[in-house]
């Protein structure tokens, strides 16, 4: 499952970077006939920037929520443990033994809270009011 | 029974409340080994067997195996019997631990559930029973599940470590659940709260609305903090004080946050002020996240979803707690469902963070312990 995903994620450098050399091309271009035309310089990296982003979100979050099973995969655990006989195989993920055994608890917590003395953390929800702006 | 489905085997007491409820629901045995094996006081802790307990009271004809350091449980469920019951809560942790499993079962029931809890109504852990009052019962009504039966009443109120509160609540049983469509939250309209005081001077309640109202009072005019001071035996076992407060849409969503003091002999004195502040502070915090659902609610809004009628139910959450994620993984492996999750990005800057638009078809779950009249 890990190696799928590198090698997903490798495709999507491949391509991110195969796009960058046709824009390459492209600025080369540009840069021969008109004047340096500045904003359009990091058009590349903007645009690329923009799709990972999109790449990130997206997927990643049904990936995150149904890609890894976490139903009993314990026993793979176990078995690697028995295989070094004198070494032993600690890597079947701490975490996860963490977490199986953690607060069952439905709250979520606020990690890392806003300071909501500022007045532009506060315009960040201002229009969740109905004092705040109304779209058409 | 020759027809017994294949059970389902999970490591660890984490989400136990999860399995058990939608084992019971799915009607598929779960089997969980390993619970703190490695921990120092290893099985199962009072809490969770009191858990177990209440889930044997509501149904009839369960089967409970617990290996002898309880490190390994086997459920196989019965049906869903409800009544008129009682249930001791263990102090260890608040009723809204055992009450939020109420909510997913009681629909679901053959007779209709009346059930007296008591234990500690409101602590730093779990959903407070204020808060489920005001943000998961509008949240049932909203699939159809209501009628005057759905009451969720506090009668005592009870501080940890020792308890001594009392709640009632009924709820009346449905056939099916509605599907529904929840898009679009609507803008907060008002915010309520309820800031109570038990075995305290009753003038801390007025200190800490006063700090609450200081910041929400920037955003909304609407504000009002009810002060709860209950007294005699209504108060409880043990000191304490604590806010909670609930901003309500034009689209009737509900968002809440709460805080409650350090229970007593544990950690600093907390003031007022600044549990007042801090909740309000919170309260932002989950606007912020936003979305149709609360974020303690989210599971439960995703279960009626499945549960519901076999038709398209949408609706948008804010960020998915790591509670509701595992939630979303145990109803794939219970029910075979999967959502369809789009992540929205706030497209205006001043809503709040991203939204997350969840979409599945209901599986047409339907009661089938409820006699037909």
């Amino acid at each position: 499952n890990l190696e799928s995903k590198s090698v997903k994620e490798e495709d999507g450098i491949e391509s991110l970077l195969k796009e960058e050399d046709e824009y390459k091309e492209a600025a080369d271009f540009s840069a021969d006939t008109a004047g340096a035309l500045k904003w359009k310089e990091d058009l590349t990296q903007k645009a690329a920037e923009a799709f990972l982003r999109q790449q990130q979100s997206a997927p990643n979050l049904r990936k995150l929520v149904y890609g890894a099973v976490a139903e009993d995969e314990e026993d793979e655990g176990e078995a690697g443990e028995e295989l070094g006989g004198l070494f032993r195989v600690s890597r079947p993920d701490k975490e996860s033994k963490r977490k199986a055994d953690a607060l069952d608890c439905s709250k979520f917590p606020v990690e890392d809270p806003q300071n909501w003395d500022l007045d532009e953390v506060m315009d960040s929800i201002r229009d969740c009011f109905v004092t705040g702006n109304w779209e058409a | 029974m020759a027809s017994q489905p294949h059970s389902l085997s999970y490591v660890g007491c984490n989400f136990l409340r999860q399995r058990l409820v939608l084992s019971t629901l799915s009607g598929r045995p779960v089997k969980i080994r390993r619970i703190r094996a490695k921990d120092d006081n290893p099985g199962l802790r009072d809490f969770e067997a009191n858990f177990i307990r209440l889930i044997d009271k509501i149904t009839n004809g369960s089967r409970i195996e617990i290996n002898q350091t309880g490190t390994t449980l086997y459920y196989q469920p019965g049906l869903l019997y409800g009544g008129s019951l009682e249930h001791d809560c263990s102090p260890n942790r608040s009723i809204g631990y055992y009450l939020e499993s109420l909510l997913c079962l009681a629909p679901f029931m053959k007779h209709s559930l009346r059930i007296i809890l008591r234990g500690v109504t409101n602590d730093q852990v779990d959903p407070s029973v204020d808060v489920l009052k005001a943000t998961a019962l509008p949240l049932l009504k909203r699939f159809g599940i209501d009628g005057e039966e759905l009451e969720l009443k506090i009668t005592r109120r009870g501080m940890p470590p020792k308890g001594g509160g009392e709640v009632i609540f009924t709820c009346p049983v449905k056939k099916a659940v509605k599907p529904v469509q929840f898009t679009d939250p609507g803008k907060i309209k008002r915010i309520r709260g309820v800031a109570y005081s038990v075995r305290v001077s009753p003038q801390i309640a007025n200190r800490i609305v006063d700090s609450a109202r200081n910041i929400l009072n920037k955003f909304l005019p609407d504000i009002y903090i009810y002060t709860d001071h209950m007294k005699g035996t209504s108060s409880g076992k043990s000191p304490g004080f604590g806010l909670s407060l609930v901003a309500e849409t034009t689209n009737g969503v509900f968002l809440s946050a709460e805080l409650a003091s350090n229970p007593q002999g544990e950690g600093v004195a907390v003031l007022p002020e600044d549990l007042g502040t801090n909740c309000a502070k919170l309260l932002l915090e989950e606007i912020y996240r936003g979305g149709c659902v609360d974020s303690t609610n989210q599971s439960l809004v995703l279960l009626l979803m499945t549960l519901g009628q076999q038709d398209v139910s949408k609706v948008l959450l804010g960020t998915l707690s790591p509670y509701t994620i595992e939630f979303l993984r145990h109803l794939r492996s219970y029910f075979q469902i999967m959502f369809k999750i789009e992540v929205k990005p706030s497209d205006e800057e001043r809503k709040g963070g991203e939204k997350v638009l969840m979409t599945c078809v209901g599986t047409g779950f339907s009661n089938l312990s409820k006699t037909v009249k």
